[in-house]
């Protein structure tokens, strides 16, 4: 094995990491905010990646106008699903089982839909800096990989911003926390669910518009995302924003590593088993706390 | 026993169980510092003491839902500080919840079949086959909820979903469920919570009799009326005995007045 | 409690069981009499969509009998379903081993790496336990496609021989139905039998409360481990009939669709009624074929209905027939002066 071939294996490995560890992020700041394990991340990413993919080909919008059009779409949707799917949900005192098996429905709902309209071809999407790449040690990634990587790391500590800095993010985190509590102290505690959903969304929305040029867009790929993105943010423990980032980085990695030592077929089998191993031996994550304090 | 005087809950010979040096941290929160108390074979004993003072936790610790950090938990001579709920139960140590934990979907009678599982031995091979072993556990496990249904006064309710209950009743099922197998320890959690003062009385007489019968019970509890039926209390506070006794005895105690009345 | 008891007239009451008795048994009668016409008068694709229901119904049994009983969401069935059905091709063609036998294979096989999954596995619970079940799917899926010297990969295998019964090959749907349906009741008997036994209360004291059922001595692990197997067993048991009765088997049948289907049906059916999975199973099967003349509008329907059911029929449609056949003949009359 070449060390370019290496490097070369490195770099995509990063570059998916990051998308994993977007899903990630998005499911993230849904579990944050509602406590809710969202099963159609993947599939808010689909429907930007297709919104974005439209306004492309059909409107000839600019790239960055495209894209955003993509992300609002994901808001949109997660606003949807909130509405439609959630708040019925609950009312009527559904489970946790009951609200996953209704985000997967909605998932399968959207991945249909998309066969229905789009059939069983992947779309390919132009991407920022067209087919253009750079060198890397002699291996290449392409320029658009690298908005990818740059954007992430900008959602990430917007993010983290967001919660720590403004009122509308702490408002957010204390409606999840103790929703009676900031109910009393006049938060809204539906909007901010809403709100979350739809931050979810469009983080999700993000992830689809930036990874759709580098895989192309298929109906089948919501759910993939959705493992991996739930992966992501297990692997860096559920809840905490940064870690779903480093998560989906340490799975891209493996990824890549399992692609170079063992074959390509078997990438998804090592990610899916080092979910499951994840869960079953360290439930709170790589980077999670630690010791709950016992009521 | 070297002292003719000595309580008997001191003598180890009739000890059912002793915590010994239990101590339990969650987080570098002291909760249990080397707790001891014995809960003597065929006695009502309670346990008492302020909120925050690790009431649940020892509790959780004695039924096996938590493991203690240091010191153990000795039942029958042996310690059982490591060894699983299921365990317990099966060498007949039971326990009740705070908010009850009724089977909601079954019937009150279904509730206490499912209470007298570890009576029967039957596979799951045998009960997809309907053999007659199969059968006639599932017969006796039946007429056996039928009785207890009877003696708790259950029976009106029988019938009916164990989830529609009101809270007392829910209770009260609890109670019978756990004494149906005829567990050798019994431990309440809170048990008259949420009940009205009749309830209370009948709870108290229920006690009494299954005690009388050669039960044991462990009693947890905020209620000093239900803690008249003790014949030993025991008074935690900030994770430390500080008194245990004869109920009037520990009542008198300036340092538990001092505990309820000075926090 | 009232003085005087107030009895309702006995010839009242029998004539009313009686009359209830009699009503089931009438319609059980003509039910028996339905489906033994059916095959004679419908045609050879309808009849062979019966066969895929009886399948179907049998894998999804297993999969009710875990959500329902146990509280427990698996979307790994394809697994075991794979499993069952590449068993039953591979010994049935390369080394040309009996129907019957290879059905044993696949059933230990899949025993057997249920117990080594489930073991672990079942200890996570919700969101963790159903993530972690869509995980097993994805990698059975993509170790079907992988292990082409086993499996045929995406060419599959052909050639798998039909269940031959003393002497009678059952070679046509309509045989086929005569040996499937009666099989599928049997299964429902044994799971029936096992809802109403000393098993059965523990099973759905445990979904109810697990830490009360802890306290009663009931195994709970070990009790979520054992029908976890035994919904694989199912599984593999209608995987490898069903490669029996297609005679080919592709990796396609074994994807993340088929287990959501499998789902889907105990969903839809009502998982908690021991008839549900079978309704579950009519729809699953019958409506893509409904609908085939439209195009792919089946699975966007399906993802619909999921929703649906979820949101507003916890019961399933077999809960809804269990409700409507109550309320037309309670169980007893209502015992007056009962209410309190």
């Amino acid at each position: 094995m070449t060390t370019t071939l290496f490097i070369q294996s490195l770099l995509a490995g990063l570059t998916n990491g990051f998308v994993y560890g977007l899903i990630g992020l998005g499911i993230s700041v849904i579990f944050r905010g509602t406590r809710v394990v969202n099963a159609m991340q993947g599939d808010f990413a689909l429907v930007a990646g297709i919104a974005a993919c439209l306004a492309l080909d059909w409107l000839g919008l600019p790239i960055a106008v495209g894209f955003l059009g993509g992300i609002i779409a994901g808001a949109l949707v997660g606003w949807a699903v909130e509405l439609l799917l959630i708040r019925p949900t609950q009312a009527r005192g559904g489970s946790e089982d009951s609200l996953l098996l209704v985000t997967l429905g909605g998932a399968f709902a959207v991945s249909a839909a998309a066969l229905l309209y789009f059939g069983r071809d992947s779309r390919s999407m132009p991407g920022f800096g067209g087919n253009r790449s750079l060198d890397v040690f002699d291996a290449a990634i392409r320029v658009h990989a690298v908005w990818l990587i740059a954007i992430a790391i900008v959602v990430v500590v917007a993010l983290r911003l967001f919660y720590q800095r403004t009122p509308l993010g702490q408002s957010i985190l204390a409606a999840s926390i103790d929703p009676e509590g900031a109910a009393t102290i006049g938060i809204n505690v539906p909007r901010m669910r809403t709100l979350t959903f739809m931050l979810g969304g469009a983080v999700g929305g993000v992830a689809g518009v930036l990874v759709s040029p580098l895989i192309t867009i298929h109906y089948e790929m919501g759910l993939l995302l959705t493992l991996k993105g739930f992966t992501a943010a297990i692997v860096g423990g559920l809840g905490n924003p940064f870690g779903a980032i480093m998560g989906g980085l340490l799975l891209g990695l493996v990824e890549a590593m399992a692609i170079v030592f063992v074959s390509s077929g078997y990438k998804d089998v090592i990610a899916m088993s080092l979910l499951i191993l994840i869960m079953i031996a360290m439930p709170n994550g790589l980077l999670g706390r630690r010791g709950r304090v016992g009521g | 026993m070297t002292r003719a005087d000595a309580p008997l809950t001191t003598t180890p010979s009739s000890a059912l169980l002793e915590v010994r040096a239990v101590s339990k941290s969650f987080g570098g929160l002291h909760v249990l510092r080397a707790v001891d108390l014995t809960i003597a074979r065929g006695s009502i004993t309670g346990l008492i003491g302020p909120n925050g003072a690790g009431k649940s936790t020892l509790f959780n610790i004695v039924s096996g839902f938590l493991a203690p950090d240091r010191g153990d938990v000795i039942y029958h001579g042996r310690p059982i500080g490591r060894i699983s709920v299921v365990d317990r139960s099966r060498a007949g140590l039971v326990r009740t919840f705070q908010t009850p934990q009724v089977f909601g979907h079954l019937t009150v009678r279904e509730n206490l079949v499912a209470g007298c599982h570890k009576l029967g031995r039957s596979g799951m091979l045998a009960d997809m086959l309907g053999l007659p072993l199969a059968r006639r556990e599932l017969a006796q496990m039946q007429r056996r909820a039928a009785l207890t249904a009877a003696r708790f006064s259950l029976e009106p309710v029988a019938d009916v979903l164990a989830g529609k209950l009101p809270v007392g009743q829910q209770r009260l099922l609890e109670l019978a469920r756990a004494a149906i197998a005829d567990p050798e320890l019994l431990c309440l959690d809170e048990p008259s919570s949420g009940l009205n003062g009749d309830e209370v009385d009948q709870l108290a007489r229920m006690l009494t009799q299954l005690n009388e019968e050669g039960m044991t019970v462990f009693l947890v509890s905020h209620d000093m009326e239900l803690m008249g039926c003790a014949a030993t209390v025991n008074v935690l506070c900030f994770g430390e005995t500080i008194a245990s006794g004869p109920f009037a005895a520990v009542k008198a105690d300036p340092r538990v007045r001092e505990a309820y009345l000075g926090a | 409690m009232s003085v005087e008891p107030i009895r309702a007239p006995a010839a009242a009451l029998l004539t009313h069981r009686h009359l209830r008795r009699l009503v089931g048994a009438t319609l059980a009668l003509a039910g028996i009499a339905i489906w033994a016409a059916l095959p004679q008068v419908l045609s050879r694709g309808t009849v062979d969509l019966l066969v895929f229901t009886a399948l179907y119904a049998i894998a999804g049994l297993g999969v009710a009998f875990l959500l329902g009983q146990c509280g427990i969401v698996s979307l790994a069935q394809s697994v075991f379903y794979g499993i069952g059905a590449y068993a039953t091709a591979y010994c049935c063609t390369t080394w040309g081993w009996p129907w019957y036998a290879a059905l044993v294979i696949g059933m230990v096989i899949s025993g057997a790496t249920a117990l080594v999954i489930g073991w672990p596995v079942l200890r996570l619970s919700g969101y963790f336990l159903a993530l972690a079940t869509l995980a097993l799917a994805t990698i059975g899926h993509v170790l079907f496609l992988e292990w082409d010297w086993l499996t045929g990969g995406t060419l599959g295998v052909g050639g798998i021989p039909q269940i031959s019964l003393f002497g009678l090959v059952l070679n046509t749907p309509q045989k086929f139905y005569y040996f499937i349906w009666p099989l599928a009741a049997l299964i429902y008997w044994l799971l029936y039998n096992l809802l109403h036994s000393r098993s059965g209360y523990a099973m759905r004291a445990m979904r109810d409360a697990p830490a009360a059922a802890l306290v009663l001595g009931i195994d709970v692990h070990k009790l979520k481990v054992r029908i976890f197997v035994l919904s694989a067993l199912l599984g593999s048991l209608a995987g490898s009939l069903f490669a029996n009765y297609v005679s080919f088997v592709s990796v396609d049948s074994f994807g993340v669709d088929r287990a959501v289907s499998f789902l889907l049906l105990a969903v839809v059916g009502g998982a908690q009624s021991v008839i549900g999975p079978l309704f579950g199973a009519a729809f699953v099967t019958l409506v893509p074929n409904l609908l085939s003349r439209v195009g792919d509008v089946h699975p966007l329907l399906f993802a619909g209905v999921l929703v649906v059911a979820v949101i507003f029929l916890p019961q399933g449609m077999g809960g809804l027939v269990t409700t409507l056949w109550r309320r037309l003949w309670p169980p007893a009359p209502p015992a007056p002066g009962s209410g309190t």
